[in-house]
């Protein structure tokens, strides 16, 4: 039998404290973290270009952008699968380049440009990739499908779709447990060539 | 669509046409809406607080701190829980998975239980007050693990059913000139589907609206209505697409009723997602197993004897218990049989589904040892199948329906290059690398459970289908639009299918790889009760309005019941109160009373490179070859297949939830650290369907092909690297610090 009395705030706080009484040489014994005593959110009013359109909201400055665009501006394409940067299902472009929404915080991206999987095709007409994702049955329960697309236009733009293996490698960011792998490398190859040529 | 698409094979006999999933658009807009996009009325956000402990009890739990900031709006924890009902285990008459209902005393019982539950106004500030809340505990030493001091052996004799037993094993073995023995153990895994667990639940006028991830749409409905004490009436369960489920989303967790309970008490919507840590211990799993196996032939390789006892984890509480006897005894020869199963009780939440879960972690040692007896007797694994290839149960003599095993096996290994292997262990190589052949035999029987359906013809030539269905991915829509296009003679796009809506008839749970044959048999028979209205000859295109008009209606629909072979009417009753015991199931491994054995069989084959100084294990390329009975459609039909056997490949070589054994914890739960196949791991994976017809297993000739694909690559894998290295490893996951130990 042993006591215990745990708070992770604490824990973490103190480890932070530690960690930085160590690096100047002076730990003094017992040291403890002051609680943070805020008991208001911050919040900050911002303007959030997304998939062409601008986008004035209130934020709590710990609301990550993979929250901001699902409960904020009903953008719910982009998934949460770890809020870790784990799984990739949350992938997003930031100017052009692949990121991971869960990861960003939303008062990081004002100002910039967001492409969501919502803003990939022009009316009823597909993103190349998006129509070879169909075509070769490139997912199952389409979870992890929006951050695997926006992922795979990146690796193309990248220039890191040159190989199977370079597809294989550089979309493994990208988990998908329906294991629809291969037929993703399919998906890539094919939308690959239509891209270089549109 | 290309030509020479690998996901859309050219369909073969008894084979459907290999058409899109009719979700497909919104799946690549990102406009198909799963669970947790369903638009609120701004819910309130809950967020669990889970111990700390595996086992003792809360000796206090201080919520000040944390109700102290805005936007909270009330910490809950046993001391002020929302009102529930108890309800007993989903086997036992109840709707629960696990019956440890957290938030109604002190004690805990596994890593990771409920303790609190924060409801704010924001995400964030439920987040943060959870991390503020203070626990003292007292903590005792868990039992945890299948060998831990502590746990409690039991062997009941409820089991007993699934203890096959034939002839005299004793006196077979001894007499046998060759033999196997080891002892082999599948770890922990969990499902992990990309899809986080989450739980919305509003109430209007009474009334409860649950949107949830369920396998199970009208079990979490009655579940949540027992649990709230309110009438099923009462209760609304919608759900149209899982992000995934691999059995992780089967039966009520005691998530549901205490956000169901929170909304009531505070009437606001409240939503949950449950972290991925969380998920861990908030769900079930698949547990670890132990498998003491022994083979014995004579020099021409016919079985003589088959031993096989198995240890399986279970929580204190419940019992889920696999006892895979039935599939393992339904492969091979006339062997004299024995077998026994232990529950080993400890400090755990109560396991459950997870793809294949009784065959994956039963086949893989019976495969594994069926390649150390090849060796043994120097034979080709293939030739040893092959001689014991049977045509009925050694157990009773029961026969099986159909069984196409040999031809899975000599597909299979044409296309893989079988006749290239040169049978000595660690004789191929290229380069730095040892290159390994092994195969392993896949078989999944063919369950059936009740099921309900209503068809609707129009008079304009389009039809619809509502069923409280699921599909997770396996494509369950588009098989159904297609059995029922069929039926009708019209085109597929003409078919809206409905499911995932539990006011919708009546459907069983989506698992055991039964929801094609189930539903789909449904489908048809209501189909069958259409065409009876018209004279027994459904009208085309030419007499259609015709045929219509003399009815005087513009659409007519019927409901199709299913009643699996040798069930009674009255499980249709059990079926709407979500209560489908497996008793009340057709099982394709039971054979009493002279039903036949029902199975799906393939062969697998799977290459391995490993690297002659590190150990580290590749697999280039796999090859499947799977007869499943009437395909509806090859091209999601492919997908399951090879996304199986992709989960073999994982479950073998990467796939393990790592358990503290001191503290009982969980220490990998995370998808950083629970490694799973991602697209690196996975360069060529062949499936080969080989045409089959059964027209005795059900009305459409279907069998579960769901889980089929996993069940034989993780013995494959294990046997390829055996050819490799000619080292046995019999613990899962094999991984390059057992290959150096």
């Amino acid at each position: 039998m042993n006591e215990c009395a745990v708070d992770r705030r604490t824990v973490i706080a103190t480890g932070a404290v530690l960690a930085a009484s160590l690096s100047l040489g002076s730990a003094p014994a017992g040291a403890r973290a002051s609680m943070d005593t805020r008991t208001t959110p911050l919040t900050r009013d911002i303007t959030l270009s997304v998939n062409g359109t601008d986008h004035a909201i209130r934020v709590d400055t710990r609301m990550t952008l993979l929250d901001a665009l699902r409960d904020k501006l009903g953008l719910t394409g982009s998934k949460k699968g770890c809020d870790q940067g784990q799984c990739g299902a949350c992938t997003i472009h930031v100017e052009g380049e692949r990121h991971l929404a869960c990861l960003t915080l939303t008062v990081a991206v004002e100002g910039l440009h967001i492409t969501t999987v919502e803003g990939l095709a022009e009316g009823e007409s597909l993103h190349p990739m998006q129509q070879a994702f169909i075509d070769h049955d490139a997912f199952q329960c389409g979870y992890c499908t929006s951050g695997q697309i926006m992922s795979a236009i990146a690796c193309v733009r990248e220039g890191h779709a040159g190989s199977d293996e370079d597809i294989r490698e550089y979309m493994s960011g990208n988990l998908c447990r329906c294991a629809a792998y291969p037929n993703i490398v399919a998906a890539v190859n094919q939308a690959k060539n239509e891209m270089e040529r549109g | 669509m290309s030509v020479g698409n690998t996901a859309a094979p050219a369909p073969l006999a008894n084979m459907g046409e290999p058409i899109r999933r009719s979700e497909s658009v919104a799946k690549v807009t990102g406009r198909l809406v799963y669970a947790a996009d369903a638009p609120g009325q701004s819910p309130l956000q809950a967020y669990f607080l889970t111990s700390a402990i595996a086992r003792g009890r809360v000796l206090s739990i201080d919520a000040a701190p944390a109700e102290a900031l805005d936007g909270v709006v009330k910490v809950y924890t046993h001391l002020n829980a929302p009102r529930r009902i108890a309800t007993p285990y989903t086997q036992k008459g109840g709707y629960a998975s696990d019956t440890n209902m957290p938030l109604t005393g002190p004690e805990i019982h596994h890593d990771g239980q409920i303790i609190a539950m924060v409801i704010a106004e924001t995400y964030e500030i439920a987040r943060d007050a959870s991390h503020r809340i203070v626990t003292r505990y007292d903590a005792t030493t868990p039992a945890a693990t299948i060998d831990s001091p502590g746990v409690d052996i039991l062997h009941p004799d409820a089991l007993a059913e699934k203890e096959k037993k034939a002839g005299d094993f004793a006196a077979a073995l001894a007499a046998a000139p060759v033999k196997v023995e080891g002892v082999y153990s599948t770890p922990a895994q969990h499902q992990n589907a990309i899809e986080l667990y989450s739980t919305t639940a509003s109430w209007s006028a009474g009334e409860l609206t649950i949107h949830e991830p369920s396998q199970f749409v009208v079990e979490l409905a009655n579940g949540a209505a027992a649990m709230m004490g309110i009438d099923p009436s009462k209760v609304h369960v919608v759900n149209p697409y899982m992000g995934g489920a691999f059995g992780g989303k089967g039966f009520m967790t005691q998530r549901t009723a205490l956000v169901a309970g929170a909304a009531r008490e505070l009437a606001r919507p409240v939503r949950n997602v449950v972290t991925r840590d969380q998920g861990f211990t908030l769900a079930t799993y698949r547990s670890e197993t132990k498998h003491h196996v022994r083979l014995a032939a004579d020099h021409d390789g016919r079985l003589l004897a088959y031993g096989h006892e198995s240890w399986e984890m279970q929580s204190r509480h419940d019992d889920y218990p696999l006892a895979g006897f039935g599939v393992t005894t339904a492969m091979y020869g006339k062997p004299a049989i024995l077998t026994r199963v232990n529950l080993v009780k400890a400090d755990r939440q109560t396991s459950g589904f997870m793809r294949a879960p009784v065959e994956m972690p039963y086949m893989y040692p019976l495969e594994s040892a069926m390649d150390e007896l090849a060796f043994a007797l120097d034979m080709d694994p293939i030739e040893l199948r092959r001689v014991n290839d049977i045509r009925e149960s050694p157990i009773d003599g029961a026969r099986f329906t159909s069984r196409s095993l040999m031809r899975c096996y000599d597909e299979a290994a044409a296309s893989f290059g079988w006749s290239k292997r040169d049978p000595t262990p660690g004789s191929m190589r290229e380069g730095d690398w040892l290159i390994g052949y092994g195969c392993a035999t896949a078989g999944y029987p063919t369950h059936m459970a009740p099921a309900t359906a209503r068809v609707t013809l129009s008079a304009d030539g389009s039809a619809r289908v509502e069923v409280a269905g699921h599909d997770s991915g396996q494509g369950t829509y588009t098989a159904l639009g297609q059995v029922a296009a069929r039926e009708l003679g019209i085109d597929p796009e003409r078919v809206h299918v409905a499911m995932g809506d539990s006011r919708l008839p009546a459907a069983p749970a989506s698992s055991n790889s039964l929801a094609t044959a189930s539903i789909g048999s449904a489908v048809k028979l209501a189909i069958d009760k259409l065409r009876s209205r018209f004279g027994n000859a459904l009208p085309d295109d030419r007499d259609r309005s015709a045929a219509f008009a003399r009815l005087g209606v513009s659409e007519i629909g019927d409901l199709g019941e299913f009643l699996p072979p040798g069930t009674n009417p009255e499980v249709l009753g059990m079926l709407r109160k979500g209560q489908v015991p497996f008793a009340n199931q057709a099982r394709g491994d039971e054979s009493k009373n002279g039903k036949p054995l029902m199975f799906a069989f393939g062969a697998e084959f799977v290459e391995v490179r490993i690297h002659r100084l590190t150990r580290e294990i590749r697999v280039p390329r796999m090859t499947g070859a799977f007869a499943a009975g009437r395909i509806v459609n090859p091209r999601t039909a492919r997908s399951q297949l090879m996304g199986g056997m992709i989960w073999g490949m994982s479950s073998a070589l990467l796939e393990a939830t790592e358990i503290d054994e001191k503290r009982g914890r969980y220490v990998n739960d995370s998808l950083g650290e629970y490694l799973m196949a991602v697209n690196a791991d996975v360069p060529r994976v062949d499936v080969i369907m080989v045409p089959e017809e059964d027209p005795e297993v059900n009305p459409l000739g279907v069998k579960g092909i769901g889980e089929l694909g996993i069940v034989g690559t993780a013995a494959a894998v294990a046997n390829a690297v055996h050819h490799a290295t000619g080292k046995r490893i019999r613990d899962l996951p094999i991984v390059m610090d057992k290959l150096l130990a």
